[in-house]
């Protein structure tokens, strides 16, 4: 299947990368797609470490009933921040929760993944001031103050993992899974006169309002594992529409993941896959790598190929971005893991047609300060000690002197 | 590959890298805080140098505190050293994590566009919009600034193509001079 895709697309490179296309791929593949990742802690038995330095996906476990989430129906009304249409109190409400229901079921409306609607109970609402923190109960809260507010943030979601397996946070389960998320919670702007959000209800009448449901549509994708993503069209792309728009358009009965872009429905495929699904088993993977490898890093030593490229799949027929990963490493256990210029974007519809467009990170900055897709790919002594060298690595970076050159694959 | 080829793909790499930079260069750009938005609402601005990092447990979340030597001062009266608070970090065996908040090493430079609220610790303005990691070129010993929510390039499904906003690679000579006419704009506080 992926050599049918493989020998059907189009090659095409950007920018300042070299993209050596293969449709053969001779080892486990990179897990790079825009997610929160984390190093399980290999320095404790592998009992519970799983004995691999190799990074996995933060995710939420999928099954019936497995993901509580509850909402502060504390709301601020000086200045009133969350615009609804109903201005009784129990229709403010009412309207609010629609939106929080509606915006995870854009979520469990994917087609081909095992996050299912009824992965989780029914929300419920808490009358506490304060109930976001971790504390081990999933909550949004819309009227929190909160240090790490400053002006341009307009809300956030705070995602804890843990490296190890049986771990607790205050009322959560005990972690069964590596990357299994404990808490998160989803932070509103709760002060600023200036930041509104509106119900799909109250939206059309609010031009300068955020809107709500696109606003935390995008959060809830943070509460699944997802990090940002470089694809405008995307509803995690990083920035909120401006006020007075909306993200793609609203959801139907037919189509009720309608704000998604086909970029977050792949990944949300990748994260939660469907054993099931065989309509989206489609992989296309490959390396990005330098024409002249003296552009590679010097530092750290190993590094093969061009880490933290951007590499996104093109569907011929519709123009839409079916995928989008960043890319650059891949890993085998034990880990740990191997800089190569390995990318792979899974959970791809057969029998299609798809144009692949790469480009690297072309900065001096170091991709591992500003994301959390690539931020903690390695862990080595220096950021834990006693770390075991043979599964320590350091995470390079990115090397702007790139020559440009197209080969065919297989 | 004969002599002949080689040259020719090497002016097809050169045309290639012209256009590129042409559509770089006219790239849409997606405006959240403008540069001179940041400028005006930052309580200060500095060049700062990470020495530390450290993270704890407070009221209910973990906390990252980065302690920072003071190299220059653009904005605001900050003493020699100062901390600066973010959200996330790990403690033990958990890791919280929120997406676009600045990650600090030691000994690395950056511009920071600060805020705060008396009494309460630092926070960087607009998180990754607010931060401008230098770079040192190795061999020249030239420095850059690059936003930290610039550094990913952004690709738009209609046009096809990658583009780029907000600041990157930016000779630390221009950067200067921006920061100095963003903040002259600035109203005195």
């Amino acid at each position: 299947m992926k050599n049918s895709i493989a020998k059907h697309w189009r090659r095409q490179v950007s920018a300042w990368v070299h993209a050596l296309l293969c449709g053969i791929w001779w080892g486990p593949a990179a897990q790079a797609y825009s997610f929160n990742m984390i190093v399980p802690d290999v320095r404790q038995p592998a009992a519970i470490s799983g004995g691999s330095a190799c990074p996995v996906r933060a995710h939420q476990l999928t099954t019936a009933g497995s993901i509580a989430v509850q909402w502060s129906t504390v709301l601020n009304t000086n200045p009133v921040t969350i615009l609804t249409q109903n201005q009784t109190p129990s229709g403010r409400l009412s309207e609010i929760e629609q939106t929080i229901t509606q915006s995870l079921a854009v979520w469990t409306g994917v087609s081909g993944t095992l996050l299912l609607p009824r992965t989780l109970t029914p929300l419920t609402r808490t009358a506490t001031q304060n109930p976001c923190g971790a504390d081990g109960l999933n909550s949004i809260c819309f009227d929190q103050m909160d240090m790490a507010f400053t002006p341009g943030v307009l809300a956030f979601t705070r995602v804890i993992t843990a490296d190890v397996t049986g771990i607790q946070i205050g009322g959560s389960a005990i972690s069964t899974e590596l990357g299994q998320v404990l808490d998160a919670d989803i932070y509103f702007s709760p002060g600023d006169p200036n930041t509104t959000f509106a119900t799909p209800q109250a939206f059309p009448a609010s031009p300068k309002a955020y809107d709500l449901e696109s606003v935390l549509t995008h959060e809830l994708g943070h509460f699944l594992g997802f990090s940002h993503s470089a694809v405008w069209s995307a509803i995690m792309f990083p920035y909120a529409p401006a006020p007075g728009t909306i993200s793609g358009t609203r959801p139907t009965t037919h189509q009720p993941d309608a704000p998604l872009a086909d970029d977050d429905r792949t990944g949300l495929r990748v994260l939660y896959p469907d054993p099931a699904d065989t309509l989206h088993q489609g992989t296309i993977s490959g390396r990005i790598i330098p024409a002249n490898p003296l552009a590679l890093p010097a530092f750290p030593s190993g590094v093969t190929g061009v880490f933290g490229s951007q590499v996104v799949a093109v569907d011929n027929s519709t123009g839409a971005v079916i995928g989008a990963t960043l890319g650059g490493w891949s890993c085998v256990a034990p880990g740990p893991a191997q800089f190569d210029g390995a990318y792979q974007i899974a959970g791809l519809p057969v029998g299609n047609n798809y144009t692949v467009y790469a480009e690297a990170l072309n900065g001096a900055a170091n991709p591992s300060q500003f994301n959390n897709a690539l931020t903690l790919l390695c862990r080595n002594a220096m950021t834990d000690a006693g770390w075991p060298p043979l599964q320590a690595c350091i995470v390079p970076s990115v090397d702007i002197n790139f020559t440009t050159r197209t080969r065919p694959g297989p | 590959m004969s002599y002949v080829e080689r040259r020719r793909f090497l002016w097809i790499l050169f045309l290639m890298a012209l256009t590129l930079l042409a559509i770089a260069a006219n790239a849409t750009t997606l405006a959240r805080m403008r540069f001179e938005e940041l400028a005006q609402q930052a309580t200060a601005v500095a060049r700062l140098r990470c020495l530390d990092t450290k993270s704890f447990w407070h009221n209910g979340e973990i906390w990252t505190d980065t302690q920072f030597e003071v190299i220059e001062q653009a904005k605001g009266a900050l003493q020699a050293t100062v901390i600066v608070r973010t959200l996330g970090g790990t403690v033990g065996h958990l890791h919280s994590r929120v997406e676009e908040t600045p990650v600090f090493h030691p000994a690395e430079e950056t511009y920071l566009f600060l805020w705060g609220r008396e009494g309460q610790p630092l926070r960087v303005l607009g998180w990754s919009q607010g931060t401008f990691r230098i770079a040192r070129d190795i061999k020249t010993g030239a420095q850059t600034v690059t936003q930290d929510s610039a550094t990913a390039s952004l690709f738009d499904p209609q046009v096809r193509r990658f583009v780029h906003e907000g600041i990157r690679n930016l000779p630390i000579s221009i950067f200067q001079m921006k920061l100095r006419k963003a903040l002259q704009g600035d109203p005195p506080r």
